[in-house]
């Protein structure tokens, strides 16, 4: 079975092919135009800017995939449905549907939270997703690299954190985290969810954006706060652990970036460093805390860490480690760097795990979905 | 008025609730961290919305339906913290929301968003201004 993926619900624009045979899943090709460097000129995402430049990208990209013009070596299309940017979401569900339609083939509407669970299926799969940039090449999705001067290079070494590759084991454990989200989920089974907790106001990756505009760094936060807090104390400033001992597994970041701005502005002369090392390590602990808790309390057999702030090597490094040291019967899985952050492969994996028991969609029917939870 | 607390903050947010109607506009300015979706998570929690309501800055916009109200169907809290330039906004149709009175919008950053010379006008505005960690001081006007 093979899958198209289309993403488009924030500021990347991404497809890929993946396809299942006996030896597992395979990545042929994934393609991704970021928005990032654009969005950094406004310090976050603007939506009628990423919807502009989907339209732009999206087409381009398409030709760029190699697919005949009838869509016959493709089973079934995905998309993400949501969540996301409404304006930005309905560029790929229309292209899905059209493509649906008109090549007759059944359509998956994915969630783009499952997708980022699914990206960890991805791992280390016998890949050859090679993402050429011609840039000689003509038409519009060159012009759009070109300008972005960011284009997606998955990389083909496998996480050392996960050497065997072996895929999570049910129940598993979930912790998502990212711009907009930070959730703990229980997944029982495929598509099969249970939420445990979530943040009660900001997302985690919401805070490292605002804590990196708060100390004069770039955007996107995280990457620019985990550079500088290599050069820092973690622990040269105390900051608030919210929620630590609430005994749910729910999580609040608002407090401690309030927290980072009152320290700032009493401590005008605070090294940069340390107060960034500082508060990516308090997140990393609340992060990490709280889904060993939940590993004791619901006794999964593995755990699944994902979404953008995956990448975060500080929080993998923690959760991973103590992990190991408290349950070493539970294994642990992240997404391949390349596949962290928004991306088409993991929408069309989650989109074959859903094609598989025909969950299809009417490709006629068929919205954006902004809102759209897991469960 | 000034609040001590969270809770406090809160409890400002419950008695401001009883007097919105559908149609209002509320503008909520104040620095990050000054309390101002908090004010929003009391107001929902005053209307009777009972789920999660988080911070609206990474999705931009969030509905949230309203049961039993006389005046108002939804409240759509917004969040232009992102916006560089006010013509961003456009691209929401506010102001097509906006013809629906059933609806209320609760706007967090609207100087990010909103020019003098947009037709939207807030029926609302609260201040928020943080004293130290824990003490905020809000105007409601």
């Amino acid at each position: 079975m093979r899958i198209l993926g289309i993403e488009s619900s924030c500021d990347e624009t991404a497809m890929a092919l993946v396809s299942e045979n006996e030896g597992g899943i395979v990545i042929e090709k994934s393609l991704v135009a970021s928005q990032i460097d654009l969005h950094k000129i406004y310090g976050g995402v603007v939506p009628e800017v990423a919807a502009r430049e989907h339209v732009s990208a999206i087409f381009p990209m398409l030709l760029e995939m190699g697919i005949s013009r009838d869509g016959h070596e493709i089973d079934a299309i995905a998309v993400t449905a949501g969540p996301g940017l409404v304006a930005a979401l309905r560029i790929g569900v229309e292209l899905a549907k059209t493509l649906a339609w008109m090549w007759n083939k059944p359509l998956v509407a994915a969630n783009h939270l499952e997708g980022h669970v699914y990206s960890v299926w991805g791992q280390g799969s016998k890949s050859e997703r090679v993402m050429e940039c011609k840039s000689e090449g003509k038409g519009k999705f060159f012009d759009f690299i070109n300008k972005q001067k960011k284009v997606f290079l998955p990389s083909l070494n496998h996480s050392i954190t996960q050497p065997l590759c072996l895929p999570p084991q049910f129940p598993a454990l979930c912790l998502l985290v990212s711009g907009g989200h930070t959730e703990l989920f229980l997944m029982r089974d495929h598509g099969q969810y249970e939420l445990i907790g979530m943040t009660r106001d900001d997302a985690a990756g919401e805070a490292f954006d605002k804590v990196a505009k708060l100390l004069g760094l770039g955007y996107p936060g995280g990457p620019a706060i985990s550079k500088i807090a290599l050069e820092g104390n973690p622990n040269a400033i105390a900051f608030p652990r919210p929620m630590i001992e609430s005994g749910d597994s729910d999580f609040s970041f608002s407090g401690l970036k309030t927290a980072v701005r009152v320290y700032l502005e009493a401590h005008p002369e605070a090294s940069v460093a340390d107060v960034a090392a500082s508060f990516q390590q308090a997140v990393v602990e609340i992060l990490t805390i709280k889904t060993l808790a939940a590993v004791n309390q619901f006794s999964p057999k593995s755990v699944i860490l994902s979404g953008g702030v995956s990448a975060n090597r500080a929080l993998r490094d923690l959760l991973s480690s103590e992990l190991t040291k408290q349950f070493p019967d539970v294994t642990f899985h992240a997404p391949d760097l390349s596949l962290s952050g928004d991306n088409a492969a993991m929408i069309a994996i989650a989109g074959l795990f859903r094609a598989k028991q025909k969950d299809f969609t009417d490709p006629l029917s068929l919205e954006a979905q902004p809102n759209l939870r897991l469960v | 008025m000034i609040s001590n607390s969270l809770e406090q903050t809160k409890k400002l947010a419950h008695d401001f609730a009883a007097t919105l109607r559908g149609g209002d506009v509320v503008f909520l300015e104040g620095d990050l961290g000054a309390g101002k979706t908090s004010f929003v998570q009391g107001v929902l929690e005053a209307l009777g919305y009972t789920e999660p309501v988080r911070s609206p800055t990474f999705s931009i916009l969030n509905t949230y339906p309203i049961a039993n109200h006389p005046t108002m169907a939804r409240v759509i809290h917004l969040d232009f913290y992102r916006f560089e330039t006010p013509k961003e906004v456009q691209s929401l149709g506010l102001e097509e929301m906006m013809q629906d009175t059933k609806n209320i919008f609760l706007i967090e950053w609207p100087e990010k968003g909103i020019e003098s010379a947009s037709p939207i006008r807030y029926t609302k505005r609260i201040q928020f201004r943080t004293m130290d960690e824990q003490t905020r001081d809000i105007t409601i006007s």
